[in-house]
């Protein structure tokens, strides 16, 4: 059930335009990212994010571009502080490459995962990375989620949010085709006189503004104090684009480097950088998840 | 892990939090030998809470026959199986370990999380025999034989030590002081499922629309005002009755269910030992196969069984299950005087009053009025 995650216009235009910048002389043939991210990548200390010229707020996965951008593995273990958690580490690493325009910065995050999950039916859990920045842009914030005093703000990828921003909330028809429903008695208030409350009193969630019930961007902001703290923001400028292929996630964040009271990065500094990678289909949700066990230092050049 | 006491098993338990008992505490006594699982509690339930998008196979409430039956599916023997051989000593102690005590380190509580095939068959098992051998088919040609079922109806256990609220990362479940109830706060809900995994009684649902989890909520809007739920005020057999329950020490002898669980002890909760300390109580079945029951309500059943088997004995206990299904106020205290049996609210206001026995009327069998014969078909 292979399912393409991404828009395949946008993808070569992008390509093209940073390939042609980056100084290729010839535009390279698409798809040849797979060979690519097999080959082995150093073990880093530190992300160098290099500077280039071009707007890299619509960065994709796939785009050639990427090619050479430095390329860096980060080891990622089980979740060990808070119960629930994995009993085994699902995913071992993660590789990082990160460029940005002095406006915004793109991450480019690629992992083994041996099946896509998007999640939507009961038990059925999503694929997700989330990355993971200081609010006062030091280390001595907790890496684990942050605290009161240093929170830390957070970038959510799931691949169930990228699906709602392409295609919509699935309805309950699309994840169930063969259940049968009668009615739902409420849909008759959107009658004349009836409201949109009424018509949602079967939807708590939804009514309480749960952003949890609603049409998703692929990407969630977030920001948490301590564990079991974090709230999801209103949205911001960041986006996220993912293709899984071959056993591995490619996916792409950006953000603008400065999102003021939550986290600012800014050129020519250093701030810091954690992950953590959810497996759906090994059931990994909230707690249960592997994540880097201290902060990545992240130069900007 | 903290040590709180759990009356139920007779000894101090292990839990993720401290213990802290709410002011009053949410209950629901139910009698088994009068259900007849017509699903009018089930439905009363999801017309009220679970007509919505996300909610089609949800069932706060719902009657399952056991002992083949089970929403989801093998619900019990699941948690049963993952717990393992267990053991209450002759005193009626828990010797064994809880869902809390049993779990693995990477886990709270011992659990096992239900596929969506799991939920899609509330009616599985339903009216299905247990009991004797059944090759060739079974043959009743006597007035006793060996062949049982009884019908279980159950909403959330609004527990004491919910094994939902321990298991939420998010910690986006809460016990309210007020009443006991637990609540999945829909705000904060970010759909982990945890609870759904970790709820033994497998009474928190995951809602695919909503992306949240949900679950009974004991009906509080109604709680609030005084008023019974509505699985127990739709009961057309007059089987169950909510109110408060005291732990044991200050139980009190007028208290409907302080009466039917602490005082004439025939009213048990049900799978004690997986430590939750729930508080849905069932009087049980007097015909069900005694080693099931004990599985199912400790050691203590057959007692329960007997007291149950000598109510004609006994009038206060007859009154008081006459009242319950009389009133959809929540009956604070009751007392019986001769042939009647009374109730009241919390102000001590009369609720409602019936005859322990019903008076006879004889008619004779010719009504001249209308020159008729009458009849007795019903």
């Amino acid at each position: 059930m292979t399912r393409t995650l991404r828009h395949s216009s946008q993808v070569l235009a992008f390509g093209l335009l940073l390939g042609a910048a980056a100084g290729c002389k010839e535009v390279p043939p698409e798809p040849a990212a797979p060979p690519f991210d097999e080959l082995p990548a150093p073990t880093i200390e530190e992300l160098v994010v290099r500077r280039v010229e071009q707007d890299v707020a619509r960065a994709d996965p796939s785009a050639s571009f990427w090619r050479d951008v430095p390329r860096g593995s980060v080891a990622l273990l089980a979740q060990p502080m808070v119960t629930p958690r994995p009993e085994a580490t699902n995913t071992e690493a993660v590789i990082v490459q990160a460029v940005h325009d002095g406006k915004a910065v793109a991450f480019r995050v690629v992992w083994r995962d041996p099946e896509p999950s998007v999640g939507g039916r009961l038990g059925e859990f999503s694929d997700a990375l989330a990355l993971q920045f200081p609010s006062n842009g030091k280390d001595e914030t907790p890496v684990m989620m942050g605290s009161a005093e240093a929170p830390v703000h957070i970038y959510h990828w799931r691949a169930q949010y990228q699906r709602d921003e392409e295609k919509g909330k699935p309805e309950m028809a699309t994840l169930y085709p063969n259940m049968a429903v009668d009615m739902y008695a409420m849909d008759f208030k959107e009658a004349p006189g009836g409201t949109k409350a009424q018509k949602e009193s079967f939807l708590p969630a939804r009514t309480l503004g749960n952003p949890q019930a609603f049409r998703k961007q692929a990407v969630d902001e977030i920001v948490a104090r301590g564990f079991g703290t974090s709230a999801v923001q209103a949205a911001g400028a960041a986006q996220g684009r993912a293709a899984w292929k071959d056993g591995r996630w490619a996916l792409v964040v950006t953000r603008p480097l400065a999102v003021p009271e939550r986290s600012v990065l800014k050129a020519g500094t250093e701030s810091y950088l954690a992950f953590a990678v959810w497996q759906g289909g090994k059931g990994e949700v909230g707690s249960r998840k592997s994540v880097t066990m201290a902060w990545l230092p992240v130069k900007l050049q | 892990m903290a040590k709180v006491h759990n009356w139920q098993l007779g000894r101090d338990a292990e839990y993720p939090y401290e213990e802290q008992r709410p002011r009053r505490q949410w209950a629901i006594v139910f009698d088994l030998n009068k259900c007849i699982a017509c699903q009018t509690c089930t439905l009363a339930c999801k017309t009220t809470w679970t007509s919505g998008k996300g909610q089609e196979y949800m069932f706060w409430n719902n009657v399952e026959t056991k002992p083949w039956g089970g929403y989801p599916l093998g619900w019990d023997l699941n948690v049963l199986e993952r717990l393992g051989r267990q053991d209450w000593s002759s005193n009626g102690e828990y010797l064994g370990k809880t869902i809390f005590e049993a779990a693995p380190p990477h886990e709270r509580v011992v659990h096992f999380n239900p596929s969506d095939e799991d939920w899609m068959y509330p009616n599985v098992g339903a009216d299905d025999c247990a009991g004797g051998t059944l090759d060739g088919g079974a043959h009743l040609d006597r007035a006793t034989h060996d062949k049982w079922f009884f019908y279980l109806p159950r909403t959330c256990a609004h527990c004491t030590y919910p094994a939902c609220l321990a298991a939420c990362p998010r910690k986006a479940i809460y016990k309210r002081e007020e009443d006991g109830i637990v609540l999945i706060d829909q705000s904060r809900c970010k759909g982990y499922g945890e609870c759904v995994r970790a709820c033994p009684y497998k009474k928190s649902l995951y809602n695919p629309y909503t992306r949240t989890s949900e679950k009974c909520i004991g009906c509080y809007p109604a709680v609030e005002e005084g008023y019974q739920p509505q699985c127990v005020v739709n009961c057309i057999g007059k089987i169950r009755v909510m109110g408060f329950i005291s732990p044991p020490a200050k139980a009190r002898e007028d208290n409907p269910v302080d009466y039917l669980v602490h005082k004439k002890e025939i009213a048990l909760p049900y799978y004690p030992q997986l430590g939750t300390e729930p508080n849905i109580y069932y009087i049980p079945p007097v015909h069900a196969d005694p080693r099931y029951l004990v599985q199912m309500f400790g050691p203590r059943v057959h007692e329960a069984i007997d007291r149950y088997r000598k109510l004609s004995e006994d009038r206060k206990t007859q009154g008081l299950l006459c009242l319950i299904g009389s009133t959809d106020r929540i009956i604070h205290r009751f007392d019986v005087r001769g042939n009647v049996a009374v109730a009241y609210d919390d102000a001590s206001n009369e609720l409602v009053r019936v005859p322990v026995t019903e008076p006879m009327h004889e008619r004779p069998a010719y009504d001249a009025r209308v020159g008729a014969i009458r009849n007795n078909t019903p």
